[in-house]
C-alpha cells in the first residue's frame, strides 16, 4: 500500500506538494475555471477527514481496519505537525493536562480497531469507584462495585488517559495499517464545491483546498475539526447552545500517596460547588488530574497564584464549606496558611475525600470556557460532522470524548453498510442512520449534563434540600445507582 | 421516514401495509401518478417497431418526464425504491451463497468478476449500486424510455468510479444482442418490471438466453392478493384517489406460484424467494411468508 505516502509527511509528499505549488503559481486563485484544473483521479478520495484529534484519527483507523471499508481511498488533513503527537515521550512522572475518562465501551472499540495496544498502558489509570457529593449539604452518592455489575470488564468504571496518549496510539495504528494519505501541518485555505467537466460532474462534491495548493475532492467530507468546525460552516449547518459563563480549569497534581485504596483500587472524586463541579481523577502512581469548573474570575486568580497557594485552594475545594472557599478566593495570596487554620475547624471524613495534593506540575494549569453547543444536524450531502464539531458538552460527566467515539462507531457502521450494498457512501441517504442513531443519544446526554450543572449551581433556597434528598435516595437505591454507573461507564441503556 | 408526498402514495399503491388506516392518515392529497422504473412509452413506437413481439406495453402510460427529476431525490417519489435497494443485494447474496459454483459478491477483496444485466433500469438505482460493488466487473443497464435513461446517465457522471463499470443502453430486451450459447451475464435483474409486462411467460423465455449457465435471474414484484388489491387499488386509487384510477393493473400482479409455473421445465432450478414488507419508521424488513401477500423477491438459477 501507499506506505511511503502514509503518515508523517515523507520527503515524497513534500516534493509533490511543492511541485504542485510551483505549477499553480498563484495559490489564491479563486476557483477552477477550466476543465483542465478539475482534480485528477489522484485527488479524488472516498473519505476526507479534517481534524486529527481522537475522533478523526479513530475514524480513519476504523475505516482502515475494517475489511469492508479498507479499500476506500482516505485522507486526513490536520493543521498540526502529527510527528510530534505520534512520538509521545514524557517521563512517567509527567502527564499532559488534557486528560479524558475513557469508558469501557470506548476502550473496547479502540481495542477492536487495534489502537488500544499502541497506547502506553503505564500511562492509563483505571478507576473502580466514584465519590460524588454535594458541596452545600454533603449529601453523598458512592458508586462502587455492585454485585453483578459488569464482571466482563473487570469492574472498571472508566480509564483515565491523556488525550495525547490516545492520539499517539491511534497514529501508530494508522501507520501500521498504512493507506491513509496524511496532510499534516496543512492549513485548509477554503472548501468549495467541484465543477463539471467532460468526464465527470463534481458539482455536489466538496473540494478541500490546502494552502500548499493541493486540492482534494471528497465523496464524503468528515468534519472532525472541533467546536468551530469549518466543515460545519461550509455545509451551512447551524450550531446552537449557550455559554455557561464558567471556565474549565485543568492541572496535573501530585498527591501525598497512591490513594486510599492503594495502587490497584483507585477512586474518582467529584464535588458539586455552587460555582461548578470540581473533580479529581486518578492518574498512575501518585498523580491525579484536576478538572475544576469555576467562574472566569476564579479561574484567573487560580492561574495567577503561587503553586503552594494554588494547591491549598484545590485542597480547600474538596474540604471546606462553600462560604470559606469563596472567602479564600478573595485573598490575593496566603491561601496555604488560611487552609491550615480553617481545616482545624472543619470536620470531614478524610477517607471519603481525595488525598491531599502536595504538588502541581509546572505549566499544567490551563483553562478554557465551557459551552453547550449542538449542531442542527450531523449530516449534509457528502458531509458528516463528528465529535466536537457536532456537539460540545459540559465536561462534568466526562462524556465528551466518549460521545465522539460513539459517533465514529455509528458513522463507520453506516459507511460499511453503504459500501457492502453499493450505495454512494457520501449521500444523505447513506448517512441517515448515523444522524438518527447519534443525534437523539447525544441530545439526551447533553441535556442531562446541562440540567445537573444548573441544579448544582444553586447555592441556597428550596432546591437544596430537594437535590440532597434526591442524591441520598439514589444512594440508597442499588438499581438506580447501577443505572447511573452504567451510564457513566458507557454500558448503560442507549439513551 | 418517508416524505409524506408521493412516496406515501407509492407505499399504498404497492405494498401490503400492516395498518392501512394509520398509514392513510399520513397521506396528503395526491400528486401525479408514478410508475415503476420499467414502463413503455406509447408515444415512442419506434422502440418496439424493431420487433413485432415487443414486451414493452404501449398502453402503460408514462409519467417519467415528471418523475425523472425526482428519481434521485432521497425524499422524492422514489424513496421507497431507494430504501428497498440494499435488500436486493442481500437477496442476491443469499442466492449466491446457496450455490457454491456461483460467483460470489460478498468477497470485498475480490477484484471484479461478476457481470450484471439490469433490465428496466430506470434512473439506475440498482444499476449504480451493483456497479459500485468491488466484486462487480461490469453492469449493462437497459431501459426503453429515453428521458429516464438520460437521468440515469447524468446521475452516473456524479460518481467518477462508475464510468468504467456501468454502461446504459436505450433498448428493449428484443433489441439487445443475444449472447452466444454458454455465454451471458452472471446476474440478470428484473426489479419491479414483470408486473408491467403483458405476457410474462413469453418475456421470461426471451430473457433466458442472457443468463450465463449457472447464473441467476433475479426479480421482484407484488403478489396478487386481497391485501395488495385493498392497499394498492381500492384505497389508493378508488377511495383516496391519491393515485389516478387505472395506474395499477392489479390483474397483472404475479403470485409466486405463477412465476414458478412460467419457469417450470425451462431449464431453471434453485428457486429462492424472500418476502419483504415496508414498515413505516423502520423501513423494509424481510418477513417470512409475506411473499404470499405483497412485495417479494424471486430468483432462479440457470441450469
Amino acid at each position: 500500500m501507499a506506505s511511503s505516502r502514509a503518515l508523517m509527511a515523507s520527503p515524497r509528499f513534500v516534493c509533490r506538494s511543492c511541485s504542485r505549488q510551483a505549477r499553480n503559481s498563484n495559490p489564491y486563485r479563486r476557483s477552477y475555471a477550466t476543465a483542465s484544473s478539475q482534480p485528477s483521479s489522484q485527488d479524488i478520495y472516498d473519505v476526507v477527514c479534517i481534524g486529527g484529534g481522537p475522533a478523526g484519527l479513530s475514524l480513519l483507523t476504523a475505516l482502515r481496519a475494517n475489511p469492508t471499508t479498507s479499500r476506500l481511498r482516505v485522507a486526513l488533513v490536520e493543521a498540526q505537525d502529527l510527528s510530534k503527537t505520534a512520538s509521545l515521550s514524557l517521563p512517567p512522572t509527567q502527564f499532559s493536562n488534557r486528560c479524558s475518562s475513557v469508558t469501557p465501551t470506548t476502550a473496547q472499540y479502540l481495542n477492536t480497531i487495534g489502537a488500544w495496544r499502541h497506547m502506553q498502558r503505564n500511562r492509563i489509570q483505571e478507576f473502580h469507584e466514584m465519590q460524588v457529593w454535594d458541596g452545600v449539604t454533603d449529601a453523598r452518592i458512592e458508586f462502587d462495585l455492585q454485585p453483578g455489575f459488569s464482571a466482563s470488564t473487570g469492574n472498571v468504571i472508566a480509564y483515565m488517559t491523556e488525550n495525547l496518549n490516545m492520539t499517539s496510539g491511534l497514529l501508530k495504528r494508522i501507520n501500521e495499517l498504512g493507506g491513509v494519505d496524511v496532510f499534516d501541518a496543512s492549513r485548509v485555505e477554503k472548501i468549495t464545491l467541484g465543477e463539471e467537466s467532460e468526464e465527470m460532474d463534481l458539482r455536489e462534491w466538496p473540494i478541500v483546498h490546502l494552502q500548499s495548493g493541493k486540492s482534494l475532492a471528497a465523496r464524503l467530507l468528515v468534519g472532525a475539526d472541533g467546536a468551530n468546525s469549518p466543515v460545519r460552516s461550509f455545509a451551512r449547518i447551524e450550531s446552537r447552545g449557550w455559554d455557561y459563563n464558567r471556565h474549565g480549569l485543568v492541572a496535573t497534581l501530585e498527591l501525598e500517596g497512591d490513594g486510599w485504596g492503594g495502587e490497584y483500587h483507585k477512586t474518582a472524586y467529584q464535588r458539586f460547588l455552587p460555582t461548578g463541579p470540581v473533580a479529581m481523577l486518578p492518574l498512575p502512581g501518585k498523580y491525579a488530574t484536576l478538572v475544576w469548573s469555576t467562574t472566569p474570575e476564579n479561574a484567573v486568580l487560580l492561574k495567577k497564584l503561587p503553586a503552594k497557594d494554588f494547591i491549598a485552594l484545590v485542597n480547600a475545594a474538596f474540604r471546606l464549606s462553600p462560604v470559606d472557599l469563596a472567602y479564600m478566593h478573595t485573598q490575593a495570596t496566603g491561601q496555604e496558611e488560611e487552609l491550615a487554620w480553617r481545616t482545624q475547624h472543619t470536620p470531614f471524613d478524610s477517607r471519603s475525600i481525595p488525598q491531599l495534593a502536595v504538588g502541581v506540575q509546572e505549566g499544567s494549569i490551563a483553562s478554557f470556557p465551557l459551552k453547550l453547543r449542538h449542531a442542527d444536524t450531523y449530516i449534509g450531502e457528502r458531509i458528516a460532522l463528528v465529535g466536537d464539531a457536532a456537539h460540545t458538552v459540559h465536561p462534568l460527566a466526562g462524556q465528551g470524548l466518549n460521545q465522539g467515539q460513539g459517533d465514529i462507531q455509528s458513522l463507520v457502521k453506516a459507511i460499511e453498510y453503504a459500501v457492502a450494498h453499493g450505495q454512494d457512501l457520501g449521500t444523505q441517504m447513506s448517512l441517515e442512520s448515523y444522524n438518527s442513531e447519534r443525534y437523539a443519544a447525544n441530545h439526551v446526554l447533553m441535556g442531562v449534563c446541562d440540567k445537573i450543572h444548573k441544579l448544582y449551581s444553586v447555592g441556597s433556597g428550596p432546591l437544596i434540600p430537594l437535590r440532597s434528598l434526591g442524591l441520598k435516595a439514589a444512594n440508597a437505591l442499588g438499581p438506580l445507582k447501577n443505572f447511573f454507573m452504567e451510564q457513566a461507564s458507557g454500558r448503560g441503556l442507549k439513551v | 421516514m418517508a416524505a409524506p408526498t408521493r412516496a406515501a402514495t407509492k407505499a399504498l399503491r404497492r405494498l401490503p401495509v400492516p395498518r392501512p388506516l394509520l398509514q392513510a392518515t399520513a397521506i396528503p392529497v395526491a400528486g401525479a401518478a408514478t410508475t415503476p422504473p420499467f414502463a413503455a412509452q406509447a408515444q415512442q413506437p419506434r422502440w418496439h417497431s424493431a420487433s413485432a413481439s415487443s414486451s414493452v406495453n404501449p398502453n402503460e402510460v408514462s409519467h417519467f418526464n415528471a418523475l425523472a427529476a425526482e428519481w434521485w431525490d432521497p425524499h422524492g417519489s422514489s424513496r421507497l425504491l431507494h430504501l428497498m435497494n440494499p435488500l436486493r443485494h442481500d437477496f442476491i447474496r443469499s442466492c449466491l451463497q446457496s450455490s457454491d459454483s456461483a460467483p460470489r459478491v460478498d468477497d470485498h477483496n475480490a477484484d471484479g468478476t461478476v457481470t450484471y444485466l439490469d433490465i428496466g433500469c430506470g434512473g439506475g438505482i440498482f444499476a449504480e449500486s451493483a456497479a459500485r460493488l468491488p466484486s462487480t466487473k461490469h453492469v449493462t443497464a437497459i431501459d426503453p424510455t429515453p428521458s429516464v435513461l438520460s437521468v440515469a446517465k447524468a446521475h452516473a457522471r456524479k460518481d467518477p468510479l462508475l464510468a468504467k463499470k456501468l454502461s446504459y443502453k436505450q433498448s428493449s430486451i428484443e433489441q439487445l444482442q443475444v449472447p452466444a450459447e454458454g455465454q451471458g451475464y452472471d446476474i440478470v435483474s428484473l426489479f419491479e418490471v414483470i408486473e408491467h409486462i403483458d405476457d410474462p411467460g413469453a418475456f421470461l423465455d426471451k430473457v433466458r438466453p442472457f443468463v450465463k449457465p449457472g447464473g441467476w435471474l433475479v426479480m421482484s414484484t407484488i403478489a396478487r392478493t386481497w391485501i395488495s388489491w385493498l392497499t394498492t387499488n381500492l384505497i389508493a386509487e378508488d377511495i383516496l384517489r391519491i393515485v389516478p384510477p387505472g395506474t395499477h393493473d392489479w390483474n397483472k400482479y404475479l403470485n409466486e406460484e405463477e412465476l414458478r409455473g412460467f419457469l417450470a421445465g425451462k431449464g431453471w432450478d434453485s428457486a429462492n424467494v424472500m418476502g419483504v414488507v415496508y414498515v413505516p419508521g423502520l423501513g423494509w424488513k424481510e418477513v417470512k411468508g409475506s411473499e404470499k401477500v405483497g412485495n417479494y423477491f424471486f430468483a432462479v438459477r440457470k441450469v
